[in-house]
């Protein structure tokens, strides 16, 4: 107790030094007056008896001193001095302020974005009241290591049976058409929910009411809520939009509740459904992918409510032994739903923050460089200061002072940079990787994001201020003899020398990064797709199916699928008529995006005798009978295509024909191949008649994966090429080489996604989207028309994100180049400055002043140098690994010209670097004799 | 024993001094306290005003004594130090440790001259 009513006067003296130095100085004055008094009496005179108290007292300022170290608290009292000193000298070294502030004010805008977005996944928080209690249930099938998605069974189960969870709800994710009135429908993100949803999200409406359980019995009426931005946009505000009818894909449903703005729980949902189970296929295991949620019941954890449903499940697996045996289910944190892997197994996350660190270090150590050069320039001060008693410790403490007073200014600017990136550029990169990001993303810097700046300031400035003040201060005794006798000093040792290097090296790399992506994204930018795409609009068709309960999956999904063909049928056949459109066709994937790759047999490489035997065993015994040498490895690129595509793409056939429609019925195997594929893989051979056969076909699930060279099945069946196009866009621009693309032919009903292309003939293709919109809905509601743009924009994603890459690339390479400069300069300058009377001397006894100043550089330019060799020896060694593993088993190594750039990017590098070492030549060149002699 | 020796010796005590005088003589100013200290040694202590001021404060702070400005005898403004009931307290503490302490080196003494 006595110590910290010590403290905190300790603690008041030093918030409010004036008062107690006053009073001091007064109890002071008091004292004497006080003695002089007391002299007085005993009989001196008034001036001897004042004389006599004032030599009795003593140091009057050394009283003072010590009271107030007393009083305060000197080591922060000293602190803060320093503080106030570094503040000084960023206004006396405006160069290093403006190049080490900018560089760490990088280093820290780095680190805050990384710590920000990183943390959205790794400690994601909901901004619910009762956001800490609420957890997701999943069930994992542990044998095949896969969540299982069908779980309403469980549900039930669990809502009935488990006790320390409450609120146990469940939601299933759709994607409708929202058609109101006679506006044009777009897609909404529906949830069909339980209405403990609403309680757990702390869901108040804004207008009407949320869902309540009498909604979710089968005979209720269709009811559903809307939510705050399709209020405003899709019904103009309309107060009166409570009662409305509107139509949700084939669903027609009355609105009676508007959310308050920012709702979107589950994720990022628009619109609220009650979820009726009772007309669902409630068989374990069946029916649809469902997400379950609850709320951990007062006084209960996590891991209190695993233990009940692991009891749960265990009771599930020998109840339901044919479903449930591997089954288990896992309880998470709700905000985890976003994050990759198991709550605290996300590796690569934390690497990040590993290359954040590496980060900090490489640029603070480079502006400690900087700070070191500057200190060496105080030597005399800082040895003298020594001498006075002042410890190691306190001159580290002064140069860490200085270096936190430039950090904090760094940070300053580093933190309001990375807050206006977040908010200008955050959001809209992770929609492009991730789509519509959950609603408790926010990219708004959070108080542990400024706990994290913070930190990074400190650690950064430890950096650039320790680091050169431990080698500054060490043998400051030896040196204290050595600069009174007039020789020695500081000198640049191993630690700087690598720093150099590695600075000089990162510099060169960097802008061949720049150049490498700026490469990337101009042949992204000047793909030729082959065809005239800016005159096509494509679309990408999906659709809902309707819930069918109690139905066998396998029945319901031969009907989707006829009527789905029926439906794109006379889809295509409506906007083919459109005024302006020249030709509708379907594709799978659209040119120019990625396409899939697999390994592919040609019959020729097989020699094959006799082809119809081949197809029927599968090549079996021409493999037995064939050629003993392995086939080489070769890949195509595939693409299903509606018979029309070429048709519609105006792309003539070069030889033989093209697709009919009856080349589309499942099991005919026929393909076109396209003129790369002609160049790469047939080389001259004639295509037509050709037969090539997927090695690894894969399952039908899953036709377009690479495959299995484990999989016993085989290679799939023999394909005939009937005929070459020119290429179009096969293969995507951020593919590496050149793609050998092979057509096949299929009605669209059967592609995995249905890209739908419009050839539109003069003017914007874009004029005819809301007529396409209204066409679908006409033949079918349920259609939803996503991802309409110019076929010309397909890649506008991947140009937005190379474009965000290559402008961090170019700053970070502007950071890079000017530290170098900084640092090279600093360290000539440095150099000139402690030999100056050496080359006085030496030029005085006749040596030419030019050999002299290379002689006296030629440290600090290998240094350089070496920074040059190893930044281009990396460049060199990455360039060819990226050849080499582009393409494996290419005899395409690095070629002459190749190489000749590179070393001529060195030498332009090295010359770059030169010109921080132009003021200080002028300098040491100008070194006059006679005053150098007289320098001490 | 020189006057610096003298003071390096009874450095480490003058807390209890201060203390012990405040007890004796009640509310008293700096300059007094010195000067009872002084008196009470017969003159062989000096007192370094350098740091009584400094031990005062430290006694102020921990809660020992307060202070209050007043006027001495001849109307002079002086600041003047009083004992707190946690300073009786920590006499009686010092005081006895100081016993302790002093009955131990007193036994080593005889001891080594024995």
């Amino acid at each position: 107790m006595r110590m910290l009513r010590a403290w905190w006067s300790r603690i008041a003296g030093f918030v409010r030094p004036g008062a107690g130095e006053r009073e001091f100085a007064d109890e002071l004055q008091s004292h004497i007056d006080l003695h002089t008094d007391d002299n007085i009496r005993a009989g001196m005179t008034p001036d001897e008896a004042r004389r006599q108290a004032l030599v009795r007292i003593g140091s009057v300022a050394g009283a003072r001193e010590a009271h107030r170290d007393r009083r305060g608290l000197p080591g922060l009292e000293a602190f803060v001095f320093d503080l106030k000193i570094g503040g000084r000298m960023l206004v006396k070294y405006p160069g290093i302020t403006i190049v080490g502030g900018l560089a760490m004010a990088f280093a820290i805008w780095v680190g805050i974005v990384i710590f920000q977005v990183v943390g959205l996944f790794v400690h994601p928080t909901l901004p619910l009241p009762e956001g800490a209690r609420l957890v997701e249930i999943r069930s994992m099938d542990v044998a095949a290591n896969v969540q299982e998605e069908k779980i309403l069974h469980d549900f039930l189960e669990w809502r009935q049976s488990v006790r320390s969870l409450t609120d146990v709800g469940a939601w299933r994710d759709s994607s409708r058409n929202l058609i109101v009135s006679a506006g044009d429908p777009r897609p909404v993100k529906v949830a069909e929910m339980s209405v403990s949803g609403f309680r757990v999200a702390d869901g108040e409406p804004l207008m009407g009411r949320v869902l309540v359980e009498a909604d979710e019995q089968p005979a209720a009426p269709a009811v559903a809520v809307i939510g705050y931005d399709v209020w405003r946009t899709r019904f103009g505000s309309d107060p009166n939009v409570l009662g409305r009818a509107v139509q949700l894909g084939n669903e027609h449903t009355t609105v009676v509740g508007v959310m308050r703005e920012g709702f979107e729980f589950p994720v990022s949902h628009d619109v609220w459904l009650p979820l009726k189970t009772s007309v669902l296929d409630q068989k374990p295991r069946s029916g649809p992918a469902m997400t379950v949620f609850a709320l951990l019941a007062p006084g209960e954890t996590i891991q209190t409510a695993q233990a009940e449903l692991t009891t749960a499940g265990r009771r599930a697996a020998t109840e339901l032994p044919a479903t449930h045996q591997h089954l288990e289910p896992r309880v998470r944190p709700y905000a985890m739903m976003a994050a990759p892997g198991e709550p605290g197994d996300q590796p690569i996350m934390y690497s990040i923050y590993f290359f954040m660190a590496v980060l900090l270090i490489l640029i603070c150590g480079n502006v400690g460089l900087l700070l070191f050069a500057r200190a060496a320039t105080r030597e005399a001060d800082l040895v003298v200061r020594t001498a006075l008693g002042a410890s190691r410790g306190r001159i580290v403490a002064q140069m860490f002072a200085e270096a936190l007073v430039l950090g904090s200014v760094a940070a300053i600017v580093g933190v309001t940079a990375a807050d206006f990136a977040l908010r200008t550029w955050g959001t809209v990169f992770l929609e492009t990787n991730m789509g519509r990001l959950p609603f408790w993303f926010d990219l708004s810097l959070s108080p542990r994001t400024f706990a994290a700046a913070i930190v990074l300031t400190v650690a950064g400035a430890a950096i650039a201020g320790i680091m050169p003040a431990m080698k500054i201060t060490r043998g400051m005794g030896n040196r204290l003899k050595q600069t009174t006798a007039g020789s020695g000093g500081l000198q640049f040792g191993g630690v700087w020398t690598v720093v150099i290097v590695a600075q000089v090296a990162a510099t060169v790399m960097f802008p061949a990064v720049v150049y490498m992506e700026q490469s990337l994204l101009r042949g992204v930018q000047d793909f030729d797709p082959g065809f005239a795409n800016e005159q096509y609009l494509a679309v990408q068709v999906e659709r809902d199916y309707p819930v069918d309960g109690g139905s066998n999956v396998d029945d319901a999904t031969l009907e989707r699928n006829a009527r789905l063909a029926a439906t794109l049928e006379e889809l295509r056949r409506r906007v083919a008529a459109q005024p302006g459109v020249s030709g509708v066709t379907f594709t799978e994937d659209l040119p120019t995006t990625n396409h899939p790759g697999k390994i592919i047999d040609m019959g020729y490489d097989l020699d094959l005798s006799d082809v119809a035997s081949a197809k029927s065993d599968g090549g079996a015994s021409a493999l037995a009978g064939g050629s003993n040498a392995e086939p080489p490895l070769r890949e195509a690129t595939i693409a299903a295509v509606d018979p029309s595509y070429f048709e519609v793409l105006d792309a003539p056939v070069l030889a033989g024909r093209g697709f009919t429609t009856a080349d589309a019925v499942p099991g005919t195997r026929v393909a076109i191949v396209d003129q790369g594929f002609v160049d790469q893989i047939l080389q001259g051979r004639n295509a037509v008649g050709q037969q090539v056969r997927f090695r690894y076909p894969g399952p039908s699930s899953q036709r377009w994966a690479p495959g299995n060279p484990d999989d016993p099945a085989g290679p799939g069946d023999w394909y005939e090429v009937i005929g070459v196009v020119r290429e179009l866009g096969v293969g995507a621009p951020t593919q590496a080489g050149r793609a050998a693309g092979f057509y096949i032919p299929a009605t669209p009903d059967l592609f995995d996604q249905i890209h739908m292309m419009v050839h539109v003939r003069g003017g914007d293709p874009m004029t005819l989207a809301p007529q396409v919109r209204a066409v679908a809905t006409a033949v079918d509601p349920s259609l939803r028309l996503v991802g309409v743009q110019r076929a010309n924009e397909a890649n506008n994603d991947v140009l937005w994100v190379m474009g965000l890459w290559l402008r961090i690339t170019v700053v970070l390479s502007a950071v890079a180049l000017i530290l170098s400069l900084a640092g090279i300069f600093a360290v000539l300058s440095f150099t000139v400055a402690r030999r100056t009377r050496e080359i006085g001397v030496r030029v005085a006894l006749g040596a030419s002043r030019q050999r002299v100043v290379v002689a006296t550089f030629r440290r600090p330019l290998l240094q350089v140098t070496l920074g040059i060799v190893v930044g281009t020896a990396i460049i060199f060694t990455a360039a060819t690994l990226i050849k080499y593993t582009e393409f494996p088993g290419s005899e395409s190594d690095l070629t002459l010209q190749g190489m000749a750039m590179i070393i001529g990017y060195g030498i332009v590098m090295l010359g770059v670097c030169m010109l921080g070492c132009v003021v200080p030549t002028r300098r040491a060149l100008n070194i006059e004799p006679t005053i150098a002699l007289r320098t001490e | 024993m020189t006057q610096l020796e003298k003071n390096s010796v009874w450095q480490g005590t003058l807390s209890l001094m201060v203390l012990r005088t405040l007890l004796t003589m009640g509310e008293q100013h700096g300059y007094g306290i010195a000067r009872r200290i002084e008196q009470t040694s017969e003159g062989k202590l000096s007192i370094n005003y350098g740091t009584l001021y400094p031990a005062l404060l430290k006694l102020e702070q921990e809660g020992l004594i307060r202070s209050e400005w007043g006027l001495s005898d001849n109307n002079r403004k002086a600041k003047f130090y009083k004992l707190t009931k946690a300073g009786r307290k920590q006499i009686e503490r010092d005081t006895r440790q100081w016993a302790e302490t002093s009955a131990i080196m007193t036994r080593f003494l005889a001891a080594s001259e024995d």
